[in-house]
């Protein structure tokens, strides 16, 4: 049984009824499910402040002893909601959830020693030698500690002298930390296995995908090896070890929590009249004290491949190009439905440490199938008169379906596309997928083409109309197929113009080495 | 026992607190109050009513009475003092507190000891100093100099001779009170904000069977400052107006949360005050400073429940596929629902996983519920069940009015058929859907809904041409 057991008398301040107070220090088996968090575009996961959130499931092992007791759990996530804890297992169940937050720190110590007696040591400078006074404090309103002594009335730490108070017992109340505790009742002494289930925050996932391009086939059809890592981040000071560990996709509702009892406590912030200079205390020093300055941020430290260069100098480019940049993975998360959301569990426990980062593959589809083309949106460059052309942006397209190779649910996350060369996967762009369910359509723009450009230029203008000419251009050597949107109620029919989703867009495939043309009238709408 | 002890302590700490000169020792910090039988009533609009009978020996005629350990945010303007043979001349709450500067500000033209240390040898001299003034810094009179107090940096002792009077360790509430003397049980009642309760409902969804488990639990929050110990704990759902005060609080902005379908008429035995339901609870509670408590009230086994799908569109536009809500649906009435009152608060849902784990699926707010409502939860968006929305079409019939063709492409990956209630918004009042594929349910002037069938791994269609001035 690992669960400590400690058993301590302690008549708490409601002494009605002797309480017995059990404290249950760790959990025997956890599980951990982490919920993806707001991220401001598409942001990687902020390892100091992970957004998003988790519901931990603790088992716990506790001996309670017949009549009434109180069980203490100890070592929960300290980012923990306490009002959505649940505890079950218990014989009779649950009489009161209280979480108490009143910390031992030294205002709560001041605070409890009010109009009682303290000691005051007083050690001097020159000889070392300590003399302890008793002292009561008379006074602790926030900002101030008045003693009174056998001499009189004094104010610690206003005297410039090396000075510390002692107490005699803990306070009661006071806990170490903000501490969740039940009380329940039992008619025998039983050893009981709870369940604690709660929320808490400073946790956040997302998905990394990796794709790698191989060969571009001429005719735009290109293989495209798709993994995903499931990133995991606990921002918390609490590791989770075994954990059976899950990760939710979609977005579950959340509210604003309502009003949370504030931790009391902390340290003393004594006022003083002058003690160095005059002009270095405030004439009323009761100005609220500037927070401290917010930690530095993080940065991450600058990874040198300077040794990796060298190997390419040394043993040439067919070493490289053997790489591959989907690693191999051997263990996978395995996805499951949960209502409408998608649940991914890790099929071993794994230990999530505190402040730590954990990646486990999610997804591994080699051989996805894409379509490469070129896009753009007249409207892009609205507004440009300079008749200048701009490159088109290369997109991979594919569906979410199994004859594609892929058809599987895929949660939005950062992708870093790779393309093989003659010196192995380089990277070729990085973009971002939102939420793809099985069958959406799935796009990844990766870059601009500076071999395949468009130009558009006004011809004519009247009242009624705007006639328009659109040149593609492809520099490179084999065919491009473009599409361009041109988002405007078009006059007649253009060849090669359809309407996809609403949007009148050219579609059409340039010759390598070639160029093409296509005129479009707009509909002036004028009052 | 406890009554007895409560006496006696009630007793010592009746005496006026700066009396004390000689220590008073107590076993542990902490536990010792002067409440007396603390009865608490809690609304939810952050407004606390609490009741205090403390049995005080008074002695006979007129004498002033300070009343330790009542909440450390007490609306002293509405404290009221009762008991048999009492009669009230005043109440004060004094907010003076003792400082180092208050005690050197009030010090002036009084004279103090210096005990001065030498840093070299630790030997002490004692000096006698006047106060002349303390603004900024502190100005002396030593014998014939005039220093500022510390200015050379150097440790010095500051020895008052006595605190000023009025000069109070907290906030103190006092009355001065006439009384025949004795024994005397008083109720001392007043209004404290820093008290606050809310619900909070864990609701375990069965997807299978459709039904739900509901568990509700009172949630108490004090930030008082103060301990209620041994209270008589009442709450009360519904939030009572409130004007004035020195703690003056609005009423709070209320919005709809969009939980009740249909409001219930249904009404049950449950105590109530006026137009609010009272929620006591069962025993007595201590309700400890920075504390948050929570107390059931609510456990519902396999109540009807069904999921469903809701999609809203704002105007008539294109958007790209965007997930729908998912819903839950569920009554509170006696017959097939939960069968009570639900005081506002936040629900929870949770559902098994395959391996039969409770997890989260999502959460909203719900407000005050009659019972026998009709109750829809957002608890989130559907991974794998997206609406599309396109304007296919938009010709211009004449100076003042426009048709729009719409189509709306609802997907659903999931292996099952659902019903997603696609709703568009913006319609005004003069809108008019000259053709649909579908019999839409015109709601008001501005909404229109559809209940669009979807099967499982499919994609249904719905189109619809809307005739409008812009």
């Amino acid at each position: 049984m690992r669960g400590l057991t400690a058993l301590l008398m302690m008549s708490l301040a409601s002494p009605v009824v002797a309480q017995t107070v059990v404290v249950s220090g760790e959990p025997e088996a956890v599980s951990l499910t982490v919920y993806r968090g707001q991220k401001y575009g598409n942001a990687p996961i902020d390892p100091n402040w992970p957004t998003g959130y988790a519901l931990v499931t603790e088992t716990r092992t506790v001996t309670i002893p017949a009549g009434e007791s109180v069980v203490r759990f100890e070592g929960v996530a300290e980012g923990m909601f306490p009002e959505s804890a649940i505890v079950t297992g218990l014989p009779r169940g649950v009489k009161e959830k209280n979480r108490d937050a009143r910390l031992l720190s030294p205002l709560g110590l001041v605070d409890a020693y009010l109009k009682r007696e303290v000691k005051i040591t007083r050690t001097s400078k020159a000889t070392g030698i300590a003399r302890t006074y008793d002292a009561i404090i008379t006074s602790a309103p926030g900002g101030a500690v008045i003693l009174q002594t056998g001499e009189g009335y004094e104010a610690l730490h206003c005297t410039g002298l090396p000075e510390r108070m002692g107490f005699d017992k803990l306070p009661a109340n006071l806990s170490v930390k903000p501490t969740l505790s039940v009380i329940t009742q039992s008619d025998t002494p039983t050893t009981a296995k709870l369940t604690l289930t709660y929320m808490a925050a400073g946790f956040d996932w997302q998905a990394n995908y990796i794709a790698q391009v191989h060969e571009r086939g001429p005719d735009g059809k290109s293989k495209v090896d798709m993994f995903a890592w499931l990133t995991l981040a606990n921002g918390g000071n609490q590791s989770f070890v075994n954990a059976n560990t899950m990760a939710i996709a979609g977005e579950p509702n959340r509210v604003a929590r309502a009003v949370q009892a504030r931790p009391t406590g902390g340290g003393l912030q004594l006022k003083c009249w002058p003690q160095q200079r005059t002009h270095q205390v405030p004439l009323r020093g009761n100005y609220p004290y500037p927070p401290p300055p917010p930690p530095p941020p993080y940065t991450a430290p600058p990874v040198y491949m300077e040794a990796d260069a060298e190997a390419i100098m040394v043993t040439g480019a067919r070493m490289r190009a053997e790489k591959s940049m989907s690693p191999v993975a051997v263990v996978v998360a395995e996805q499951e439905n949960l209502g409408d959301l998608k649940l991914y569990r890790i099929p071993e426990a794994v230990t999530v440490n505190a402040k730590g980062q954990k990646q486990v593959a999610m997804l591994v589809k080699p051989g996805a199938a894409f379509d490469q083309l070129y896009t753009a949106n007249i409207e892009d460059h609205a507004g440009d008169e300079s008749n200048d052309s701009f490159p088109m942006t290369t997109l991979f397209r594919s569906e979410n379906r199994a004859e594609k190779g892929l058809g599987l649910p895929m949660p939005q996350g950062q992708v870093m596309v790779f393309e093989n060369s003659r010196y192995g996967p380089l990277l070729a762009g990085q973009t971002n997928l939102k939420d793809r369910a099985v069958g959406d359509e799935l796009e990844m723009a990766i870059g601009q083409a500076s071999d395949v450009r468009y130009r558009v230029t006004k011809i004519s203008e009247t009242r009624e109309r705007q006639r328009f000419r659109v040149q593609v251009t492809n520099a490179r050597n084999s065919p491009a197929d473009v599409e361009i949107e041109i988002p405007f109620e078009l006059r007649g029919s253009s060849k090669g113009v359809t309407k996809i989703d609403g949007v009148p867009t050219w579609k059409t495939t340039v010759a390598g080495n070639g160029e093409a043309v296509l005129f479009y009238e707009v509909k002036l709408e004028r009052n | 026992m406890r009554r007895f002890l409560l006496v006696g302590l009630g007793g010592v700490m009746a005496v006026p607190l700066l009396a004390h000169t000689a220590p008073t020792s107590v076993a542990i910090p902490g536990e010792a109050t002067a409440q007396g039988d603390i009865a608490v009533t809690i609304y939810q609009n952050g407004q606390s009513l609490v009741q205090d009978t403390r049995r005080m020996n008074l002695p006979g005629g007129r004498s002033k009475q300070e009343f330790p350990d009542v909440s450390a945010q007490i609306r002293a303007e509405t404290v009221t003092l009762t008991g048999p043979g009492i009669g009230i001349v005043e109440q004060n709450f004094d907010y003076d507190l003792l400082t180092p500067a208050k005690l050197m500000e009030k010090a002036v033209g009084q004279t103090i000891t210096l005990l001065r240390t030498n840093v070299a040898t630790g030997a002490e001299t004692r000096v006698r100093a006047k106060v002349l003034a303390a603004n900024g810094g502190v100005v002396l009179q030593i014998g014939d100099t005039i220093e500022v107090l510390r200015d050379d940096g150097l440790p010095v002792r500051v020895i008052f001779d006595k605190v000023p009077p009025n000069l109070r360790a907290r906030p103190t509430l006092s009355v001065t009170l006439e009384s025949k003397g004795g024994m005397t049980p008083t109720t001392l009642t007043y209004l404290t904000p820093g008290l606050g309760w809310t619900s909070d409902y864990v609701t375990l969804f069965d997807d299978a069977k459709q039904t739900i488990d509901v568990q509700g639990w009172v949630t108490l929050t004090n930030n008082t400052g103060t301990d209620y110990t041994n209270a008589d704990v009442l709450l009360v759902a519904g939030n009572t107006n409130q004007s004035g005060g020195r703690r003056s609080f609005q009423m709070p902005y209320n919005p709809s949360t969009g939980t009740i379908d249909e409001a219930g008429t249904e009404s049950n035995d449950r105590e109530r005050l006026g137009d609010y339901y009272l929620y006591p609870l069962s025993e007595r509670t201590t309700i400890s400073n920075a504390q948050q408590k929570q107390v059931s009230f609510l456990d519902v086994k396999a109540a009807p429940a069904r999921s469903t799908y809701e999609f809203n569109n704002g105007w008539l536009a294109t958007n790209e596929a965007a997930s729908a809500a998912s819903v839950l649906k569920f009554s509170t009435s006696r017959g097939g629902g939960l069968g009570d009152q639900l005081p506002s608060g936040t629900m929870r849902v949770y559902m098994r996983d395959k391996r039969g784990d409770p997890q989260f699926i999502g959460e909203s707010r719900i407000e005050a519920t009659p019972m026998g409502s009709a109750m829809s939860i957002r608890t989130g968006e559907a991974f794998d069940v997206k609406v599309k929305s396109i304007v296919e079409e938009r010709t211009r019939l004449s100076s003042s009015r426009w048709k729009t063709r719409m189509r709306y492409e609802i997907t659903n990956a999931r292996n099952n058929a659902i019903t997603v209630d696609l709703g568009q918004n913006g319609l005004w009042g003069d809108v008019r859907i000259t053709e649909q594929s579908q019999e839409g349910k015109r709601i008001s002037a501005d909404r229109v809904e559809w209940n669009v069938p979807v099967p499982a791994n499919g994609k249904a269609t719905l189109t619809a041409t809307f005739d409008s001035r812009y």
